[in-house]
């Protein structure tokens, strides 16, 4: 395992990382040591190349490292096989080979691992460097908006040319956060550590980040003129040679003192506002009767917004901002910047006493629509009036459908054609055509109904009157429901129509709960679950699977994003029951998941809807033609393959008719392009269902590749979804866009959170779920070898040595199950095999579940009965998935314990704590865990019970969920089944562990250990 | 001859100044009559003849380069400290036209202040003498015509250069209307010093991860450079190389880069989208 770390160098950062594979080379450079884990250079530079950056020099450069009791202190516990790496306040010089960065290197190499906490598998970021990697970002971004100036510092009677950084208000919180966490890593070769270090250290770093990236691009715009010159005609021209750093670093002209003085002079302006801790806010303010309307002007604080002063009242800023010198005339220079922008200041009617300006209807709506984002934009503070950022401001088109004339079909369906009339309404309020008229001709773009301003453009009006002029239209249901959602609507082609939103007020009963069961979840009818369905639905349950329901008696396609845990499984299960109980099914449905998780659907089914025959197409006896697939399916209610099998026997699959598609973990097919993608949404079926535990509306593509599968054409080609909603969202920050989209995609996406208070209400404090994963081959053949041997061994036996036999064997074969290096007993073994795949499926299942659970930013608990695995399992979730893990086991100290304790419980960011069941069953409060996993199981649910009672117990503030997690087809799932269905009639047999286990016969015994062969991972 | 590091003006054609000002204060030159000269001045003034100007209360020196070295000296009336008492009272009584002022602009009612007071902004021609070491008998010649142009273009920037020469400086405007000056670059020393003692805290050695913000959507400005030209060109540019045009293709450049390195991947090769 690799660390990979950086601190700042004068211009550059010095790139290094620690290592497990410490070489004991005891190196010394002038008297320094060298840090024993760090990597050497042939190392950093592979970890360079495979990011594509070359770097700089290779050199031992000298860095403080903390220490304990004269011991280094590496980042990672891992690193040296210790416990707790909670620093002292002590430090050691050292070295440490490093890579020196700068320019393009050390820009492309801090946005490259950007967000990353693993780079690849056992490669891991430090926090050190991603923090640098934030200042990168916060750096890109101030030099995409041009937030700094041509300027010039002087050192020691030494002059250099620098661009300085000028940040807005948000730029100078974020940056006031940021430098409140510094790690002290990225100091540790400019610094001393132990003394104070100044405030202004964060300021360099972001000032050395953005004038790298400028200086990089500067060089290129100069025309003509020899790059390298030393003699200048004058001090001006040096000064912008220098800027772009074509040459020198250092100014060498005499008269650069007096160009200093020139250069603070003329940024005076800006840079008495931006370092100043007010800001210049602008309020707007509605006129009373019929007066004008007034902006007022106000002093407000950057760091405390809520804190206003009036203008007018300018003498009393002093006393709220005591270090404020003068702040009369920061309010005038302020000003006299802000009418740049805002001409009212010097153009309107000004009140003599600093309150404000006054202006008139169209000086209101320019200040609302152009001034005012404008001045934000520019850092000035504005707060406009209620209404105009509520939702109700508009003008709203209405279309009233009528009655459809289907008594011979009967069935609506979403080609019915239906009839409608419009209704145009201001802020809530119905207007009639002479209303409207009456509005035209005051030409004014905010309008006044009944003492509530609404804005309305002319063009608006207009276009409300030619509708209210139209006679009644026709459209298809399915153009309605468009309409409705404003997603491609048939007006839109008709110009200024996406302007005017619409609405669909029914007169239809079948319609208008259709359409109204569309709008809102909330409207939804809810069904009565399927009576083959065990176990009763939660009521948020029954409310998603009536909200399926709803979607697929409509033919429409719906993505259930809820949460994990939450059941998206059993929603599903109760909506193909229902299918197939109400005689609307006629074919399959077919269930498109990953690999790793066929079985655990398949356990889920056989558990929850007993009722359904299920079908597996995976493997080397599933069907190999197209009539084989229809013959073997025909009869089945699931038919359940994996996304790689799908992509390979499209062919096949696409040739089945099927009632209805589900694709689990649909994020699987969010990039479109992708040939996955692709067979996904070339199958065809009645309905169509997703379901995915991350979110897919954040991001804008994915979200198309979902309802293109879902609902197809219903957001137009890619081609011009990009051009209407992902340019305009992702790279013009464009609102409007976002919400229109929101309003297009909401009815089929139904995301339910954990956190909701209504789940919150549903859901039981503690879910308890199974967890099935398959073995690999290597686990499989191991298993069969285990098994064999152990026939021999028993027969004739008896007693107590027979006891002692079984109990070994159920050790080993449980070892097994849990990863081959365990049963192996290779220290330090590799859970990786040749070909780079995860020797164990349950290690591999264990991963995805946490990689999730760290996703949502939250923790989890691993227990295990073998110490040894503990091991395995710290070291591979930590180099997987990069995030924290802290191991507990019997040999901890007690003052380690509770160190590693506070640590979990007071942990930042997602933390995984791996606690030997025996050492850390009892007694510990890991309330911060909302996570349980048994990654291998005791037999006894009381010990289990215990064990999760670490987490679920008073103090814990969420529900908290346990996974059992059990390789099917072995002795696990069959003791597991044989303990749940004795539970009730036997507690007291199955209560005590594994010892019943030895008084079955030879041949029961077998019947329970035996490996079936669905055991096994294919492919 | 040409001079390498001379005073350039920045304006390509046309006026000198862009402001109502500048051209209130060109007017007063084209009363001169002074024909070919004027066409010399500009070209002077355009090609960094000015070697130096120097601004002091009422006077103001430079050096030119004709086919020699000429010392220019315009000398201008000053207004008596007590009227500056008067109109420093206008001024600030009226928050915009201060606003405007301190913001290095005139408001449109400036001159009416002045006159009001008694006086005039834009000094008449028998408000001025000028001289010249140059041969030339015509006063003003080409050389004062050059001084007098780039001036204009600097009271496009500064309007109190414009005060200064009529006998009040800033620092003395700002005290007289009860502001004391507290522009940072006069504090620059003493706010760095008082910054000091505030010190760091670490987020222990090595850190910890910290959860990342939602990415914020970031576009390039339509207008580039729009910081350097809320500031407006720079005081007395003497460079072959256009200020502005310089800045505005490098800021251009730098946003490139800057989009490119929010998408993840500085490198140019792989613009994407």
């Amino acid at each position: 395992m690799i660390v990979l770390h950086a601190g700042v160098y004068e211009d550059s950062i010095a790139f290094w990382a620690e290592t497990t594979e410490s070489s004991d080379m005891e190196h010394q450079v002038s008297g320094v040591k060298r840090y024993k884990w760090c990597a050497n250079s042939t190392q950093l530079r592979q970890v360079l190349r495979s990011i594509g950056v070359r770097g700089k020099k290779s050199e031992a450069a000298r860095i403080s490292i903390p220490t304990q009791k004269g011991m280094p202190v590496p980042s990672d516990g891992i690193i040296e096989g210790m416990q707790d790496t909670s620093s002292g306040k002590s430090f050691s010089d050292m070295y440490v080979e490093t890579v020196t960065l700068d320019g393009l290197d050390m820009i492309t190499l801090l946005c490259k691992i950007h967000a990353k906490r693993v780079l690849e598998s056992g490669i891991l970021v430090g926090a050190d460097l991603a923090y640098l990697s934030e200042v990168m970002r916060l750096a890109s971004s101030m030099v995409t908006r041009q937030q700094y100036l041509p300027s010039m510092v002087q050192d020691g009677g030494f002059y250099e040319a620098t661009w300085m950084p000028v940040p807005t208000t948000e730029d100078y919180k974020q940056s006031m956060d940021m430098s409140r966490r510094m790690p002290g890593a990225v100091l540790a070769f400019s610094y001393d550590l132990t003394g104070d270090l100044p405030q202004g250290i964060f300021q360099d770093m972001l000032a050395m980040m953005i004038n790298q990236m400028i200086f990089l691009q500067a060089a290129s715009t100069v025309t003509g003129g020899s790059r390298s010159r030393k003699n200048f005609d004058s001090v001006h021209t040096s000064w912008l040679h220098h800027l772009r750093r074509t040459g020198d670093h250092l100014m060498d002209d005499t008269n650069a003192p007096q160009l200093l003085h020139q250069i603070s002079e003329w940024q005076q302006h800006v840079t008495l506002l931006a370092k100043s801790q007010l800001r210049l806010c602008f309020r707007l303010e509605e006129p009373e009767d019929k007066g004008p309307w007034f902006i007022r002007y106000m002093l407000q604080s950057r760091e405390d917004p809520s804190l206003l002063i009036p203008a007018d009242n300018v003498n009393k800023a002093k006393t709220v901002f005591p270090k404020l010198s003068n702040p009369r005339e920061f309010l005038l220079v302020a000003l006299g910047q802000a009418s740049g922008i805002l001409s009212a200041i010097t153009k309107g009617d000004a009140e003599p006493n600093l309150a404000g300006c006054f202006t008139d209807v169209k000086g209101a709506y320019r200040f609302l629509t152009e001034e005012a984002p404008a001045l934000e934009q520019s850092g000035y503070g504005v707060i406009l009036p209620s209404w105009w950022i509520g939702k109700d401001n508009k003008i709203r088109a209405s279309a009233i459908v009528r009655k459809p004339n289907t008594k011979s079909t009967g069935m609506l369906n979403l080609e019915t054609v239906v009839q409608f009339d419009w209704k145009i309404a201001l802020a809530d309020k119905t207007v009639t055509l002479a209303e409207l008229q009456k509005l035209a001709n005051i030409k004014s773009p905010l309008v006044q109904i009944r003492g509530q301003w609404v804005e309305a453009s002319s063009q608006d009006i207009k276009h409300a009157i030619t509708l209210l002029k139209k006679r009644t239209q026709k459209a298809s249901l399915l153009d309605i429901i468009k309409m409705r959602l404003g997603a491609n609507s048939p007006l839109a082609s008709s110009g200024s129509a996406d302007s005017v939103d619409i609405e669909i007020a029914s007169k239809d009963a079948q319609i208008s709960t259709m359409l109204k069961q569309m709008s809102s979840s909330s409207g939804l009818e809810e069904k009565r679950q399927p009576k083959g369905l065990k176990g009763t639905l939660r009521s948020y349950q029954a409310r998603g699977f009536s909200w399926l329901a709803f979607l697929t008696r409509w033919g429409l396609g719906g993505c259930l994003a809820d949460d994990m845990g939450l059941g998206k499984t059993i929603q599903t299960l109760a909506l193909i029951l229902q299918r197939k109980e109400s005689g609307e099914q006629k074919n399959p449905f077919l269930l498109i998941c990953p690999t790793s998780v066929i079985s655990n659907w398949q356990r889920e089914a056989a558990t929850f809807a007993p009722d359904l025959s299920i079908m597996i197409h995976h493997g080397i006896s599933r069907s190999k033609t197209k009539a084989q697939l229809c013959k073997d399916a025909k009869n089945q209610d699931i038919v359940i393959t994996s996304y790689a099998l799908l992509q390979k026997d499209i062919k096949i699959i696409s040739g089945v008719q099927w009632d209805g598609i589900v694709l689990d973990e649909a994020q699987n097919v969010k990039n479109p392009e992708t040939k996955q993608s692709k067979a996904v949404r070339s199958l065809k079926a009645h309905s169509r269902i997703a379901l995915t535990g991350t979110p897919v509306e954040n991001n804008v593509v994915d979200l198309w590749a979902i309802m293109e599968f879902l609902n197809p054409g219903f957001l137009d080609t890619l081609t011009s979804f990009k051009r209407n909603f992902f340019v305009p969202i992702q790279f013009e920050g464009d609102e409007e866009a976002a919400k229109r989209l929101r309003r297009a995609t909401g009815p089929f996406v139904l995301r339910r959170l954990k956190t909701d208070k209504s789940i919150i209400r549903d859901l039981p404090e503690k879910i308890e779920s199974k967890t099935y994963c398959q073995l690999t081959k290597e686990q499989a053949s191991l298993y069969k070898a285990t098994l064999k041997d152990i026939e021999d061994a028993l027969n004739g036996r008896g007693g107590i040595e027979r006891k002692g036999i079984i109990l070994g064997l159920l050790a080993r074969l449980k070892q097994v199950c849990d990863h081959p290096a365990l049963f192996l007993k290779e220290s330090g073994g590799t859970t990786k095999n040749k070909s780079n795949i995860v020797r164990s499926g349950k290690i591999s299942r264990l991963v995805e579940i946490l990689s999730e659970i760290a996703d949502a930013g939250e923790n989890a608990l691993v227990f295990t009965q073998f110490v040894e695995m503990g091991h395995i399992l710290r070291r591979h979730i930590r180099e997987t998935l990069g995030c924290e893990v802290l191991f507990l086991h019997g040999g901890t100290t007690r003052m380690q314990r509770d160190l590693m304790v506070r640590r979990f419980q007071e942990a930042q960011t997602p933390t995984v704590f791996v606690i030997s069941l025996k050492a850390g069953g009892t007694g510990l409060n890991l309330t911060a865990a909302n996570h349980v996993f048994h990654f291998d199981r005791w037999w006894n649910p009381a010990v289990e019970d215990q064990a999760t009672d670490r987490a679920f117990r008073i103090g814990q503030k969420k529900n908290v969920q346990v996974y059992k997690m059990i390789c099917s087809g072995t002795l696990e799932e069959r003791i597991d089944d044989l303990i749940t269905a004795k539970k009730n009639t036997s507690e007291r047999v199955v209560g005590s562990g594994e010892g019943w286990l030895t008084k079955m016969s030879n041949e029961d015994l077998q019947g329970v250990l035996a490996l079936s062969t669905d055991a096994v991972m294919m492919e | 001859m040409v001079v390498k590091d001379g005073i350039r003006a920045q304006s390509k054609r046309g006026d000198f100044g862009d402001s109502w000002w500048a051209k209130r204060w060109n007017q007063t030159l084209g009363e001169y009559n002074m024909g070919e000269r004027l066409g010399r001045g500009r070209s002077y003034a355009r090609n960094g003849r000015i070697k130096s100007i120097n601004i002091q209360k009422g006077l103001v020196t430079a050096v030119v380069y004709g086919s020699s070295k000429y010392k220019v000296r315009i000398s201008i009336d000053m207004i008596p400290t007590q009227t500056w008492e008067i109109i420093t009272k206008k001024i600030f009584s009226t928050p915009v036209i201060a606003a405007k002022l301190l913001a290095g602009e005139m408001h449109e009612d400036m001159e009416e202040i002045f006159t009001k007071s008694g006086v005039r902004l834009f000094p008449k021609l028998n408000n001025i003498e000028t001289d010249c070491t140059c041969p030339d008998w015509a006063n003003p010649c080409k050389h004062i015509a050059a001084v007098y142009l780039i001036l204009g273009e600097e009271f496009d920037r500064d309007p109190f250069l414009l005060f200064k020469m009529r006998g009040m400086e800033r620092e003395e405007m700002l005290k007289m209307a009860g502001l004391q000056d507290m522009s940072p670059n006069k504090n620059a020393k003493k706010d760095k010093k008082s910054k000091e003692p505030e010190f760091i805290e670490l987020d222990g050695f090595w850190g910890s991860h910290a959860k990342m913000a939602e990415p914020e959507v970031e576009s390039i400005p339509a207008v580039h450079a729009a910081l350097v030209k809320n500031l407006g060109s720079f005081p007395f540019w003497r460079s072959e190389e256009n200020f502005i045009e310089s800045m505005e293709s490098i800021y251009q450049k730098a946003s490139e880069l800057g989009i490119r390195a929010l998408a993840g991947d500085p490198s140019e090769n792989d613009q994407g989208q």
